[in-house]
C-alpha cells in the first residue's frame, strides 16, 4: 500500500478534518441545564458515528483533490512459466506463402493463401493470450536485429508488437545478430523458470567464426534454451535434409542444415521444429507451450492506481448518510 | 399591577417602626400582650383597674399592646443565563413589580439583589420605601439580557441586613445541590420563600422523534440526543427526580418551595402564601 498524492499541498486542507469535532453542524436548541438531560450512551454514540462520518467526508474529499493513488508496485510472485523471446524472421520470403507464393486474396478470395508471417502473427497471439504467467519479449531481425519489446507481462502489448509484423518486410536474414539481441534481453534478469528464444524463421544464414564465438559464450551464461520453427518453404532445402552431394555439404549450399548443426553444437537444450504448414506452425508451438512450464519466482508489476474516484465515492455515500440524518433533525 | 400579593408572617418581626406584621415591640395595637406597671409604660388611658386591684403589691397594671411592625423584604434573583430561557425572564419582571408595589403598599421596605457570575451594582437596591427607583430597577431589568452562572447567589446574604427579613428567592435552581445547600445556610437567618421558575417548554415538549442538539446556556456545551419516546420518558423522570431532590433540600431547611411551570399568576403565589401562613 505504498499511496501517494499528486498535489501534496492540497493536504493541507486534512486540517479541516478537525471541524466536525467543534460544531456538530446542526442547529442547536438552547437548554437551561445539560447536566439535567440524563447520558444517553446512543446518542453519544450515534453523535460520534456522525461526527466520524463528517470527518471522513472531508478527508476522503481532500485527498481526492490532492490527487490520491496507488503508486506502481512489484508483487512478488512464484508460478509456473518461461520467459520467452519471440525472434521473428522479418525477411521479405516471409510474406509469402508455405507454397512460395505471394498469397493472393483479393483474386478470388476462396482459396486464399496465409502468408508465413500472418500464420505465424496469429499462432504466436494466441500463444501469448494462453501463458498465464511468465515474461514475453520480441525481436525481429532481417538486414540488421530489431528490438522491439523487452521482457514483459503486459500481454496487451506483447500482441500488438506481434501485429506490429503485418507491415512488408524487409530484405535479408542475419541469424546471428537477431540471436545476440535476443540473448541480451535475458542479461539484467534473474535466472528464474526457464529461458526460451523461440526463432521463427523460414530461411538461414551462415554464421560468422566471431558471431559463433560469442553466441556459444552467451548461450551458456545465459542458459537459455532455443527452439527453432522452421518455416519451410514447398520445394526448398529442409533443417533435417541430408545433402545429396559432398559438394553440396558446405553453409553456403545448406546453410539451415549447417544453422542446426551450430545449434545442436551450443551445449544448451535445443529443439528444431520444421513445419510446413500452418496446422504443423500450430503443433508445434502448442508442444513448446506445454514444455515449458517449470517453476519461476518473478516480480509482476502493478501500475499505478488511481484512487481518488474511490475517495469521491465514499464522501459521497457519507455525505448521503449525513444528509438522511440532516432531514431527521428537529428543530425548535 | 392591581393584584397584590398577601404575604403573610409565621413568626414575629423584630422592627422598631409600625407596621403591619405581628412584631416583638409593644406599642398601638389591638392584641393584648401583658401587663406592665405604670411606670415602665406611663399610658393611663391603658390602665387595668381590675389587674391593679389584684395586684398584691398595690401598684398600677397597665395594658400593653402587641404593636404592628414592618419587616423589610427582598427578592433574591438568580439572573444567570439559564433564567433567560423562554418566558422566565419575563415572569421574574412580574413577580418583582407585583411583590414591589404589594410590598411598599403594605408599609414594608423593598429590597432587589440579583445575581449572577458575581454580584453588580447595578442589580443592587438596598431595602426602601421609594418606588420610583423600584420603576427604574425594573425598566433596566426589561432590557437586559441575562449571562454566566449563578454563582453570585451564595454572597447575597452578606448584602442583607442581620435582623431577619421575608426573602423571595426567584431562581430555576440550575446548579448544583451542593450550591443550593450552602445557598439555604446563608440563608438561614432568614424567612425564605423558594419560587422555582420552571418552563414545560425545557422537557415536556420534547419531540418523539428525531435526531436533536441541546446546548447548555450557561456553559455553552453541547450534546445531541437521538430522540425517542423512552428517551423523553428518561428525560421527564429526570426532571421529577430533580423536582424532588430539590423539594427534599428546601424542606430540610424548613421552606417548601413553590414551582411555578405554567404562566405567572398571582394568585398561584398567593394561594401558596396563604398555606405557608397559616
Amino acid at each position: 500500500m505504498n499511496l501517494a498524492v499528486s498535489t501534496p499541498w492540497g493536504l493541507a486542507g486534512l486540517l479541516l478534518v478537525l471541524l466536525p469535532l467543534f460544531t456538530s453542524g446542526m442547529q442547536a436548541s438552547a437548554t437551561p441545564w445539560l447536566a439535567l438531560m440524563p447520558a444517553d450512551r446512543l446518542s453519544s454514540f450515534i453523535d460520534a458515528g456522525l461526527r466520524l462520518c463528517a470527518m471522513t467526508v472531508i478527508a476522503a474529499l481532500v485527498l481526492g483533490m490532492a490527487g490520491l493513488h496507488r503508486t506502481e508496485q512489484s508483487l512478488e510472485r512464484i508460478g509456473h512459466g518461461a520467459h520467452v523471446v519471440l525472434l521473428l524472421d522479418r525477411s521479405s520470403s516471409m510474406d509469402n506463402s508455405f507454397a512460395g507464393r505471394a498469397p493472393n486474396a483479393n483474386n478470388d478470395g476462396k482459396d486464399a493463401e496465409e502468408s508465413k508471417s500472418g500464420a505465424a502473427r496469429r499462432l504466436l497471439t494466441d500463444f501469448v493470450k494462453h501463458r498465464e504467467t511468465g515474461l514475453i519479449g520480441v525481436a525481429e531481425y532481417s538486414t540488421s536485429p530489431l528490438f522491439v519489446m523487452p521482457l514483459t507481462e503486459n500481454k496487451t502489448a506483447v500482441q500488438a508488437a506481434i501485429s506490429a509484423t503485418a507491415t512488408p518486410a524487409l530484405g535479408f536474414t542475419h541469424v546471428s545478430k537477431g540471436l545476440g539481441m535476443a540473448l541480451s534481453f535475458f542479461q539484467q534478469q534473474s535466472v528464474t523458470g526457464s529461458r526460451i528464444v523461440l526463432l521463427v524463421s523460414d530461411g538461414a544464414a551462415v554464421i560468422d567464426h566471431d558471431s559463433e564465438q560469442k553466441l556459444r559464450e552467451w548461450f551458456k551464461q545465459q542458459q537459455v534454451r532455443l527452439y527453432w520453427i522452421f518455416l519451410r518453404t514447398a520445394n526448398s532445402p529442409g533443417i533435417f535434409d541430408k545433402p545429396e552431394d559432398s559438394r553440396d555439404d558446405n553453409a553456403q549450399a545448406m546453410p539451415e542444415l549447417y544453422l542446426h548443426k551450430f545449434f545442436l553444437s551450443l551445449g544448451s537444450p535445443y529443439q528444431a521444429y520444421e513445419a510446413e504448414s500452418p496446422d504443423a506452425l500450430k503443433q508445434a508451438i502448442a508442444d513448446i507451450n506445454q514444455l515449458e512450464n517449470l517453476p519461476m519466482h518473478y516480480f509482476e508489476r502493478i501500475p499505478k492506481q488511481d484512487l481518488s474516484a474511490t475517495c469521491y465515492r465514499v464522501a459521497g455515500l457519507l455525505l448521503l448518510v449525513l444528509l438522511a440524518v440532516k432531514f431527521c433533525e428537529v428543530k425548535r | 399591577m392591581t393584584e397584590t400579593l398577601f404575604y403573610r408572617l409565621p413568626w414575629r418581626a423584630t422592627a422598631v417602626y409600625p407596621g403591619v406584621h405581628p412584631g416583638q415591640m409593644v406599642g398601638a395595637g389591638h392584641l393584648f400582650k401583658r401587663h406592665q406597671p405604670l411606670i415602665a409604660s406611663p399610658d393611663p388611658r391603658r390602665l387595668d383597674l381590675r389587674a391593679s386591684v389584684l395586684d398584691p403589691f398595690g401598684g398600677y397594671r397597665v395594658r400593653v399592646y402587641q404593636q404592628e411592625s414592618t419587616v423589610n423584604v427582598y427578592v433574591l434573583a438568580d439572573m444567570s443565563a439559564s433564567m433567560g430561557y423562554a418566558d422566565k425572564q419575563q415572569t421574574l419582571i412580574q413577580f418583582l413589580l407585583t411583590a414591589a408595589n404589594s410590598v411598599l403598599s403594605y408599609g414594608d421596605k423593598f429590597g432587589f439583589i440579583g445575581c449572577a457570575d458575581g454580584i453588580d451594582k447595578r442589580w443592587l437596591l438596598p431595602a426602601c420605601q421609594q418606588s420610583g427607583r423600584v420603576d427604574e430597577l425594573i425598566k433596566r431589568l426589561k432590557n437586559h439580557r441575562y449571562s454566566g452562572s449563578s454563582n453570585g447567589l451564595k454572597n447575597a446574604a452578606a448584602l442583607m441586613p442581620g435582623k431577619r427579613s421575608l426573602v423571595f428567592l426567584l431562581s430555576d435552581c440550575h446548579f448544583s445541590l451542593t450550591q443550593l445547600r450552602d445557598l439555604l445556610g446563608s440563608l438561614q437567618g432568614h424567612d425564605v420563600i423558594p419560587l422555582i421558575l420552571w418552563n414545560p417548554h425545557e422537557y415536556a415538549s420534547l419531540p418523539d422523534w428525531g435526531m436533536m442538539s441541546f446546548k447548555d446556556m450557561e456553559s455553552r456545551a453541547t450534546r445531541t440526543l437521538f430522540m425517542r419516546p423512552a428517551l423523553r420518558q428518561k428525560i421527564m423522570v429526570a426532571y421529577q427526580q430533580r423536582q424532588h431532590d430539590l423539594k427534599h433540600i428546601f424542606r430540610a431547611f424548613g421552606n417548601e418551595p413553590l414551582f411555578i411551570t405554567e404562566r405567572y399568576s398571582t394568585q398561584t403565589i398567593n394561594c401558596y402564601l396563604q398555606q405557608r401562613a397559616t
